[in-house]
């Protein structure tokens, strides 16, 4: 913890003790005054009377404490200044005392008690070393005085000369005694409370803190994760890339440098192959830029009220008929036209539903036949796209929607594919609040269930 | 002496073409399109050396081939190259590669014709 700030707390506390310490010693200079003016009245030695002239130091004194740290309030950080101060105010108060204590009987009067009250205060306000010095030179001045009124080098004002006043002396006694035990009490009370309130905050913090800090560690895993997630797909985006290009770059080599004659039968396959790598890396870089912009969020196509997806599937099984009937697939769709997004991303979903229509065809087998069917109901779009085909193996099922995930039977199947798409679909489902899951079996057949809510939460314009 | 006999495994039948016009310039040349047929193919008559991709069906299928080879008293001695798209670093941080390796050279894709060439020759000198 930074020190300046614990002084700063420290200071402020001290600071408000010793405005506390010149409250009470108007109370204690009013107790003088009294004395002063009712001691020689009720029978007590008439110098009481000089009790006054204690009261009128003491009363300056507090007047010039109270200005003092009224300029402190300022700067209640001068931790220093505020402790010499209330080491003043001790030495002051005590040598009144001493004075007031020696007017007033000597060890017989009924004010040494203080002497202990001030103790207290003291030890709450100023270091503990000093304390012990103060308490040694308080009983020091204390045996001094007596040594000398014993000697005769001071006189000795005896609380009841007579020996008659002995009920008045213990009822001052008591009196004295009452207010310093109270007094102790209050001040005791209020440094404890201090403390407790200071231990639970402390408690408190401290839990809070480890919350805090378990949420930082959270998120610092998290990150971490993503991290290692972005540079693996870096890393594998990359080989995906280098692959393809290495074929491309072999064979313009053996056509450049004469291996193969670009006219001939192979020079021909060499060419077209190549041809179909460009373009397969094509698809995969404009694939990647697709998910990339996704992930992105926000700055692609605009969100549109009132999407009918009903429209969407069969728009977009039209336009694929003719591509599944080139293969002797028969593609089916039956579309709810109650399915309308309140909000949605036109484009986005249409790339999704083409996506999911498309893999269902190409990893069919001829014959076979994919169905597309959009029901509503609770105000959730399911769209299910089942096929015929080949199937996911059970243990790939899991990796099926992170990037370039290619099953080995969609890799034997059919060599186009970028293993982008699905993760594309995720994307875009996920942006649309839905979900999207799939059930298949080997050599049976897949069914991709996407639901989307037609009700959005938010607007879209704060959050994609 | 008989021409040797090198036989190409990758799944790119694109690029087995290509490697298949330089190699077939000086020795005997057989293909394979996954590590299943290569092991056949090797049964069927030991080459000289096997040239391997990486990442076929699955991520270290060139390697499992390499792994297998090394193992057979028949086919110890067969000189391996693996010629792959996938970089050393990255076999070795995704524990594809293990520390053993079982392999006499590595390369990369794409690599020169005359460098390929060389470093066969090189191997079976």
């Amino acid at each position: 913890m930074n020190n300046q700030l614990g002084l700063g707390v420290f200071a402020a506390e001290l600071h408000e003790r010793l405005l506390w310490f010149t409250r009470l010693r108007w109370w204690a200079i009013v107790g003088l005054l009294a004395g002063a003016w009712l001691g020689p009245l009720i029978g007590f030695p008439p110098e009481w009377s000089r009790l006054a002239a204690v009261a009128a130091f003491s009363l300056a004194a507090n007047l010039y404490f109270r200005s003092s740290l009224a300029r402190r309030g300022d700067q209640p950080r001068a931790f220093g200044a505020l402790q010499r101060s209330a080491l003043l105010q001790m030495c002051t108060d005590l040598a009144a005392l001493l004075v007031a204590v020696h007017i007033t009987g000597g060890l017989e009067s009924p004010l040494t008690v203080f002497f202990v009250f001030h103790m207290a205060i003291g030890t709450i306000m100023i270091a503990a070393e000093l304390m012990y010095l103060i308490a040694l030179g308080t009983s020091w001045c204390i045996l001094c005085l007596l040594i000398m009124e014993a000697k005769g080098l001071v006189a000795h004002h005896a609380i009841d000369p007579g020996g008659s006043m002995s009920g008045r002396v213990s009822g001052l006694s008591m009196l004295a005694l009452t207010a310093a035990l109270f007094g102790t009490v209050y001040l005791t009370d209020s440094v404890a409370r201090r403390f407790r309130r200071r231990t639970v905050q402390l408690h408190e913090r401290t839990i809070e803190l480890d919350q805090k800090k378990a949420a930082l560690e959270d998120a610092c895993d998290t990150m971490k994760r993503l991290e290692e997630r972005k540079s693996k797909f870096m890393l594998l985006s990359a080989h995906q890339l280098r692959s393809p290009l290495g074929t491309v770059r072999t064979s313009l080599d053996v056509l450049a440098e004469g291996y193969v004659d670009p006219g001939s039968e192979r020079g021909r396959r060499l060419i077209e192959g190549s041809v179909e790598r460009v373009d397969g890396l094509l698809a995969i870089v404009n694939d990647l830029l697709e998910l990339a912009k996704l992930r992105e969020g926000a700055k692609r196509a605009p969100w549109a009220p009132r999407v009918n997806v009903a429209q969407l599937v069969v728009d977009v099984t039209d336009a694929l008929t003719t591509v599944a009937e080139a293969r002797g697939i028969t593609l089916e769709a039956n579309a709810d036209p109650v399915a309308v997004l309140e909000w949605g991303i036109p484009p986005d979903l249409v790339f999704a539903i083409e996506n999911l229509i498309q893999n269902a065809i190409k990893y069919s087998r001829s014959g076979g036949r994919v169905s597309v069917d959009l029901t509503v109901s609770d105000g959730v779009a399911r769209l299910a796209v089942a096929d015929q085909g080949i199937g996911i193996p059970a243990d790939f099922v899991s990796t099926l929607f992170t990037e370039f995930a290619r099953a080995q039977n969609a890799r034997r199947h059919t060599a186009e594919g970028t293993g982008l798409g699905l993760a594309i679909v995720q994307e875009v489902v996920a942006a649309h609040h839905g979900a999207v899951s799939v059930v298949s079996h080997e050599n049976v057949g897949s069914t991709f269930t996407v639901t989307l809510p037609l009700a959005r939460r938010e607007s879209p314009v704060t959050t994609v | 002496m008989a021409a040797r006999n090198v036989l190409l495994v990758d799944d790119d039948p694109i690029f087995r073409e290509a490697v298949t016009a330089v190699l077939e310039t000086r020795y005997r040349v057989r293909t394979a399109s996954n590590g299943a047929e290569a092991l056949a193919a090797v049964a069927q008559e030991l080459p000289d050396i096997v040239i391997l991709d990486v990442m076929m069906d699955h991520l270290s299928e060139g390697f499992d081939v390499a792994r297998e080879l090394r193992t057979g008293d028949a086919t110890r001695g067969v000189r391996i190259v693996m010629l792959t798209g996938v970089d050393q670093v990255y076999n070795m941080r995704m524990e594809i590669e293990e520390s053993w390796v079982p392999y006499d050279r590595y390369l990369e894709k794409p690599v020169a014709p005359a460098k390929l060439l060389a470093t066969i020759d090189e191997l079976l000198a």
